[in-house]
């Protein structure tokens, strides 16, 4: 057992760079979310949803916002926000390419889009190009079977999809 | 006009517009919704219950007796939840259902909440249908501002209020406890049952949860009554059920069809049968978490007794159609892989058995199978098999019961041959063109 | 079909009945059935989760015909249906009649399956494991006999991580338990820990993978039923195997708890929780497991020391007890035994506290005996015993978890009480305790989230607002009589009171709390039927601590916290044996068991000796009677006086006067290196004997390790310090001096040592014995005017006395010492966080660097007292109602922790 070791020296009391705060134009959706539900700690998802939608991801200050809105504790809302696939806890492209690949699309094909997709963006899963526009994933069942293959970019579906109709759509994405 | 795609829920549902009210109300909607709300509540429970309908999210639990459930004198507030996840594989139903006809879903959960007397419903949508979201927003703003919604609906003393929630990409919020605990805002894991949700759901307050179908159901069945409902089906399973086809069938998509309708006449009337230089195989009739029947077994009548009887499930109704050219095992591989990533990781069997699962399926897929692997997936899924905490660990080890029982040739052929008993594997398939 | 709630429920466990309250769990029923279930997610402190599923059973109940009557099968017996699934024992409730099944071949697959699935990720490292050897996953796969054979596929890795500076994780060991993310949460309030991902990529850890923001208490590693969360202060040390166990009781703070040390040779390498014994069974705070270090420390004192020529130098121990003995004979013959003093004491176990009032009082003739030695003003012998209940028997931990309201007074009970604030948000999660904290900080029991109610009182307002939530409750009488009615022996004195007593809504000025604030306090207190008070030492080291714990004693009767049968009040004493401290005498009006020094001669016969009847001054007299020279000889006990004693300047001009200062201590500190005979003491692990908890529950310790070379348990100095004074005392073990608390004691009377286990009875008096109840109002204790910022003292955490600077990880945890100032507050003073400030109060000044806490109220300065280099007692004593300092900014360098303190 050795003498006492020097003590460490005090955490920084006041966080160094600024909370993040909600810009004026999304505290009205805020409220409006927060007033659905009889707890506050309801509308994490939705929260949560207003982040991405206004950053294009949830960095650890927006997770902090969250937490704050909702009064939940911060760890809290991480394990919350890594248990939805659909949460980027890490930036994407502009568009976010996902590929269904769960049985009914395998069976007619999606394995071919995600990869024709994979080989023309350079790109593999949860991956980005480095012009930030695509990124490109895997995912699993969209509700889209009877239109399989689907493709979903960003909030859009393109069901019964072939390699020609995928390239003519991202020519055609803005 | 063509002709009506389907005798109930999807006769009108290709009208133009009909995602407004006006066109809703054109069509009969909410016409009866306030005379029905002055009637007593136990009356709406009574004629539900006397309809036989049971529920379209995949248990086929009967409706009515669910909301009898619902403790009648109690200080806490009630809810109505729907369950909109649609995230069983295969089905693709309810999405279509609120994509045109939304308000058909609201004047059902009106007159569900008011049957057993909920105040407040929520509209739980899965993470990807944010664009439904916005549908659905539209139309339950049109029904506030028509008064339809709000203090008192139709003009009745009945107070209801309608939310949507959006979830954010997790199957097992389908799971209905599940789905309560991510509405709470906690991660979406199942909870203990009892207490049921009737008894204590959200925030320990009494809840039903309903399948968005089985809601949409309601309106008419009160308006018309028990026998006009009963007029399809069976005895036992009485009315039409939508069935969401997907596989290579020359017409692939969502048909509501009687009850009890023999399997292949849908594939081969309603779908048109296979697509040219197909032949099916065999067929996953209620979702991908049910054992599947082989091409001999088609003629099985789509109820929830036969199929039980024939050893699997109507489930939700997704029919995925499996054709010749598809290895059995890559088919289950993949499912497998499903529900290894789906697990919500709580409980031991489901966590580490579809994980394992997956792993060996892998190494059958990869051709380096080993004699024992067979027997091994057998186990597992034994041992997940009502093991587990919810019933997602059974939705994984049923369907490959399903497979070894019917299809264990294909397994033991890929463990001896390291390769599928089919000339090319499925994902090499050219495009089948649209 | 369930039982009235009074009868009993039969169930059948493995052909083995037994009966069991309805409502068991089957897990709780095997137990008492003695059939072992194994568990992993299920633990006593949570709720039921059913997650792991390793306790399937098979479960079954009585066919019951149409009228109900269970359907008899052909033997007579009832038949019984089985349910179809196995069901998780944890969470399956018994019912009358029903069957369980352990060991049939359904519920023996089920688990063996389940077995082999908790192995599938789990890596085959027990060899390197710390856990191993403890790990309830080896043992139960050694009992299935299974290896995970047949998973032979890669495992799902992550890589490890340390969660700060005590929680290590090896998350591919983890089972998902989710044990330690609710203990965190349920009991520890901390929700530090969290699930990241989901299935089988589950994994625990922190915010963004941060170190754990928490207590540090590393509960989180008990629960862990592998090895998954370890405590990286003990990596490696050692293998479960080659530790001796040894099962004492916490040093630290006044709860009590069950600590396990680890021993090696003679060396302590760890303490850990208990599983099933103690107050505190698995809990423990980062004192209890980490503060032991102290006993090993090299600087522990060897051999005696004596003063040669103003020096100090090694000497014999006999030599040192002749050395003592005759000074102290002398100044007796000279002066007079009123010439001699004895202080300190709260650390000892109540052999010594009992030994050493016997010297004082028996041997040398005086009554100037006081433990207290951080009390600022004079404080009656039976004053917190009155405030407590007069003897009646007092709450435990398992009634502030049940409570429905608690009402916590002047204390950070993070700082003072671990495991009490543990059990009140256990409770306050588990049963919705609701908790009234009157704090003039914002105390983390007060924060929002435990939904409770702060009384921000304005420092110096205590009796005031004690007076208010007082009037409070006998006002809310008046307007509703019925529902609690008065012990009537007391009606019409409290009648009285209330009328001496100012209205609520009057004090508020006094209190700085609205008056609807404290209605409605009182409110709930009065209503509430199973309820506590706590308090502790802020009030007993308060300078109106008299005025104050005769209000809490009308409080504790006027709200029927205390009745005639029972007290709901709880003291949190400021040492582990402080309670001890009281109930031996180590009070100069008391003797020991309260007893009046009227009727000493009880004690008189006993010891063959003739007591002073003269009642002897308080510790804060004794101190100013040292420092003018009244006082010639003073014995100190394990007592840290120069930073114990409210007033540092006296303190020392105390020291220097006197003739004759003896010191028991385990270290030179500032105090000992200022006597003229100091005894090196054993520590709490190396000795055996009694210690008594903020429950009144005498509990043993035990002796883990043989005392350091040259020390002694203080008993022995004590004792052979009396022989040389001519006493024939000669006990041979410290068990020998409880045989004579328990022929003499009240109280205590009648115990015996082989009954003092941990979680033994608590002590209480016989009805005939207990004490009246007195009321008094005195003046409102209105904070007096005056200039610059109240001084806010207080414990904190991670450290507790002197001891605690002489471990290796409490000073690293608590950081380095700051002035704490609501950031409001540090603008208008101009003063810049982490810049050093002065403090100046009546006799001198502290440096120290600001820290801005937004808990801290405008108007006052919040300054640890238990970090190194911090002494408050620079500033002066506060007198009245509390003490005031000018804060400034300063030019000087903030004052390093001072070497002076350390050596
Ligand atoms: C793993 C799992 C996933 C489920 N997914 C859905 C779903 O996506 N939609 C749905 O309506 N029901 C789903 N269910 C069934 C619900 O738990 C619940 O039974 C149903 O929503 C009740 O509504 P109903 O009675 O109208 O069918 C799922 C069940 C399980 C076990
Ligand atoms: S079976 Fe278990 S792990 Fe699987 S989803 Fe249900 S609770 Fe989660
Ligand atoms: S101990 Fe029962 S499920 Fe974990």
């Amino acid at each position: 057992m050795s003498v006492p070791a020097p003590m460490a020296p005090a955490p920084p009391l006041v966080a160094l760079e600024p909370p993040l705060a909600w810009p004026a134009h999304l505290k009205s959706a805020v409220d409006e979310a927060l007033s659905h539900y009889p707890v506050k700690r309801s509308a994490i998802l939705p929260v949560l949803w207003i982040a991405q939608r206004e950053w294009g991801w949830l960095s650890p200050a927006a997770l902090k916002l969250a937490a704050r809105t909702v009064e939940l504790p911060e760890p809290e809302v991480f394990g919350i926000a890594t248990f939805y696939t659909m949460f980027n806890l890490k930036p994407v492209g502009k568009y976010h390419l996902q590929v269904c690949m769960t049985l009914s699309c395998s069976l007619m094909g999606g394995e071919r889009i995600y990869r024709h997709l994979a080989g023309k963006l350079g790109v593999g899963h949860r991956e980005t190009t480095p012009d930030g526009r695509f990124t490109l994933s895997r995912v699993e069942c969209l509700a889209a079977c009877a239109g399989a293959p689907c493709l979903q970019v960003n909030d859009d579906y393109h069901e019964r999809v072939d390699e020609a109709a995928v390239d003519r759509l991202l020519e055609q994405l803005p | 006009m063509s002709a009506p795609r389907g005798p109930h829920l999807f006769k009108d549902i290709d009208t133009p517009g009909l995602t407004g009210i006006d066109v809703y109300r054109k069509l009969g909607g909410y016409a009866e919704l306030g005379a029905l709300l002055q009637r007593a509540p136990e009356e709406a429970i009574e004629v539900v219950k006397a309809s036989g309908l049971r529920g379209r999210g995949g248990a086929g639990f009967p409706t009515g007796l669910k909301w009898s459930f619902v403790p009648k004198s109690t200080a806490k507030p009630k809810y109505l939840v729907c369950n909109a996840d649609e995230s069983e594989p295969g089905t693709c139903k309810d999405r279509e259902l609120m994509e045109k006809d939304p308000h058909r879903l609201i004047e059902g959960m009106i007159l569900a909440a008011h049957a057993f007397g909920a105040n407040t419903g929520y509209i739980y949508l899965r993470g990807e249908f944010a664009y439904i979201q916005t549908i659905l927003d539209r139309a339950i703003a049109e029904a506030r501002a028509a008064g339809l919604l709000g203090q008192r609906c139709a003009g009745s003393g009945f107070r209801f209020e309608l939310h949507t929630h959006l979830g954010a990409g997790a199957y097992i919020c389908g799971e209905e406890t599940a789905l309560l605990s991510s509405l709470e805002g906690y991660r979406g894991q199942p909870r203990l049952k009892p207490p049921f949700p009737a008894v204590e759901g959200l925030y320990r307050c009494p809840t039903v949860v309903n399948n968005v179908e089985t809601l949409m159901n309601v309106p008419e069945i009160l308006r018309r009554g028990a026998p006009w409902f009963r007029q399809w089906g069976t005895d036992k399973s009485p009315g039409t059920k939508i069935f969401s086809v997907s596989g290579p069938v020359a017409r692939p998509g969502n048909y509501e069809v009687p009850l009890g309708l023999p399997l292949s006449t849908l594939l081969n009337e309603h779908c048109g049968g296979m697509r040219d230089g197909f032949r099916v195989k065999a067929v996953i009739p209620g979702g991908s978490s049910v054992p599947l029947l082989p091409a001999s077994m088609l003629d099985t009548p789509l109820d929830f007794e036969s199929m039980t009887a024939a050893g699997t499930l109507l489930g939700s109704g997704g029919v995925i159609v499996i054709d010749d050219r598809v290895c059995i095992v890559d088919a289950l591989r993949n499912l497998i892989r499903f529900y290894e990533h789906e697990s919500c990781g709580k409980c031991t069997p489901c966590r580490e058995g579809t994980f394992w699962m997956s792993e060996v399926f892998a190494r059958l897929e990869a051709g380096e199978g080993r004699a024992q692997d067979v027997d091994l997936l057998a186990d597992v899924a034994d041992n997940i098999l009502g093991k587990s905490f919810c019933a997602l660990g059974d939705a994984a080890a049923m369907p490959v019961q399903g497979a070894l029982k019917h299809f264990r040739a294909e397994f033991d052929h890929h463990v001896r041959e390291r390769r599928c008993i089919v000339n090319r594997r499925r994902t090499e398939l050219e495009q089948v063109p649209a | 079909m369930s039982a009235a709630p009074d009868t009993l429920v039969r169930v059948t466990i493995d052909g083995r009945a037994v009966q069991v309250p309805p409502g068991t769990l089957v897990t709780d029923a095997a137990r008492r059935a003695e059939v072992a279930i194994p568990i992993f997610c299920s633990h006593a402190k949570l709720p039921p989760l059913g997650a792991c599923r390793i306790c399937l059973v098979e479960i079954g109940l009585p066919k019951r015909g149409r009228d109900g009557a269970p359907v008899l099968g052909a033997d007579g017996a009832p038949e019984i249906a089985w349910m179809p699934k196995p069901q998780t024992a944890c969470t399956t409730p018994v019912a009358e009649g029903m069957v369980v099944a352990t060991a049939s071949a359904g519920a023996t697959r089920a688990r063996q399956g389940v077995m082999e699935f908790l192995l599938v990720n789990h890596p085959l490292d027990c060899p390197v494991c710390d856990e191993g050897g403890e790990c309830q996953l080896q043992d139960l796969a050694f009992a299935f006999g299974h290896d995970a054979s047949r998973m032979d596929e890669p495992k799902r890795t992550f890589v490890s991580e340390s969660l700060g500076p005590i929680v290590k994780k090896e998350a591919n060991r983890c089972i998902v338990c989710m044990r330690c993310v609710r203990y965190c949460d349920e009991v520890m309030g901390e929700d530090a820990l969290t699930a990241h991902q989901r299935g089988v990529h589950t994994e625990i850890s922190s915010f963004d993978r941060q170190p754990l923001a928490c207590e540090q208490c590393g509960n989180c590693v008990e629960v862990c039923p592998v090895g998954a969360l370890t405590a990286l202060p003990y990596r490696f040390r050692a293998r479960p195997w080659d530790l001796r166990q040894h099962v004492t009781i916490c040093p630290w703070c006044s709860n009590g708890c069950s600590v396990r040390l680890g021993v090696r040779g003679s060396e302590i390498l760890r303490a850990r929780g208990t599983e099933r014994r103690g107050v505190n069974q698995e809990f423990l705070c980062v004192r209890g497991r980490f503060g032991y270090e102290f006993v090993n420390h090299p600087e522990r004192l060897g051999a005696p020391l004596i003063r040669v020529g103003g020096q100090l130098q090694p000497a014999g121990f006999e030599e040192a007890v002749t050395f003592a003995a005759g000074g102290l004979q002398a100044i007796a013959r000279r002066h007079g035994p009123q010439a001699i003093a004895f202080l300190g004491g709260e650390n000892l176990n109540v052999e010594e506290q009992y030994l050493f009032q016997k010297l004082a009082r028996a041997v040398l003739g005086t009554n100037h005996v006081d433990a207290r030695t951080r009390h600022t003003a004079p404080v009656t012998g039976d004053a917190v015993l009155r405030a407590t209940g007069g003897g009646r028997p007092a709450p435990t931990f398992e009634q502030l978890v049940r409570a429905e309201e608690a009402l916590v007074l002047f204390e950070d009970l993070q700082a003072e009480g671990p495991l009490a604030q543990a059990s009140l948000i256990r409770g306050q999660h588990q049963h919705g305790v609701h908790l009234t904290v009157a704090h003039a900080r914002r105390v983390k029991l007060a924060r929002a989230k435990f939904g409770g109610a702060w009384l921000a009182v304005r420092a110096g307002g205590e009796l005031a607002l004690v007076h208010a939530l007082t009037r409070a409750v006998l006002d809310e009488r008046a307007r509703h009589p019925e529902p609690a009615p008065l012990d009537p022996a007391h009606a019409a004195a409290l009648a009285t009171l209330a009328r001496a007593l100012p209205a609520v809504a009057e004090s508020e000025a006094a209190t700085g709390v609205a008056a609807d604030q404290v209605m409605e306090a009182g409110r709930r207190l009065l209503a509430a039927t199973r309820k506590a008070i706590v308090f502790g030492r802020n009030t007993a080291q308060h300078p109106e601590a008299q005025a104050l714990l005769q209000a809490i004693e009308n409080l504790g009767w006027a709200s029927g916290a205390i009745t005639a049968g029972r007290s709901s009040v709880m003291f949190l004493g400021a040492k582990h044996d402080s309670q001890g401290a009281l109930d031996m005498g180590l009070v100069p009006d008391r003797l020991p068991g309260y007893v009046p020094l009227a009727d000493r001669d009880h004690y008189g016969a006993a010891w063959g000796a003739t007591l002073p009847g003269e009642p002897g001054l308080t510790a804060p007299e004794i101190l100013r009677a040292a420092a003018d020279g009244r006082i010639r000889a003073l014995w100190i006990a394990g007592d840290h006086w120069l930073r114990s004693a409210p007033d540092r300047a006296l303190a020392e001009r105390a020291l220097a006067n006197a003739e004759l200062v003896i010191v028991s201590e385990m270290f030179l500190t500032s105090t000992a290196r200022a006597a003229h005979v100091v005894f090196p003491a054993a520590a709490f692990a190396e000795k055996e004997g009694v210690t008594v908890n903020c429950e009144r529950r005498p509990q043993r310790t035990a002796r883990a390790v043989a005392p350091r070379p040259g020390a002694r348990p203080d008993w022995q100095i004590f004792q052979a310090v009396a022989r040389a004074l001519g006493a024939a005392w000669n006990h041979r073990t410290a068990e020998d001096v409880y045989r004579e608390i328990a022929r003499l004691v009240p109280g205590y009377r009648g115990t015996s040592w082989a009954t003092l286990v941990p979680l033994g009875s608590p002590w209480a008096f016989e009805p005939a014995r207990v004490v009246a109840p007195a009321f008094a109002a005195s003046h409102d204790g209105a904070p007096p005017a005056g200039e610059g910022l109240w001084l806010l003292a207080g414990g904190m955490l991670f450290l507790q006395g002197s001891l605690s600077h002489r471990t290796e990880i409490l000073p690293q945890l608590a950081h380095e010492p700051r002035a704490w100032l609501h950031p409001a507050e540090a603008a208008r003073l101009g003063a810049i966080e982490g810049a050093p400030v002065e403090l100046h109060g009546p006799s001198g000044r502290i440096t120290l660097r600001l820290g801005l806490d937004d808990a801290v109220p405008e108007g006052g300065v919040f300054v640890p007292d238990a970090q190194v280099g911090v002494e408050l007692n620079r500033l002066g004593s506060p007198s009245g109602a509390g003490l005031r300092v000018r804060v400034q900014p300063a030019g000087a360098r903030a004052a390093a922790p001072s070497a002076a303190e350390r050596a």
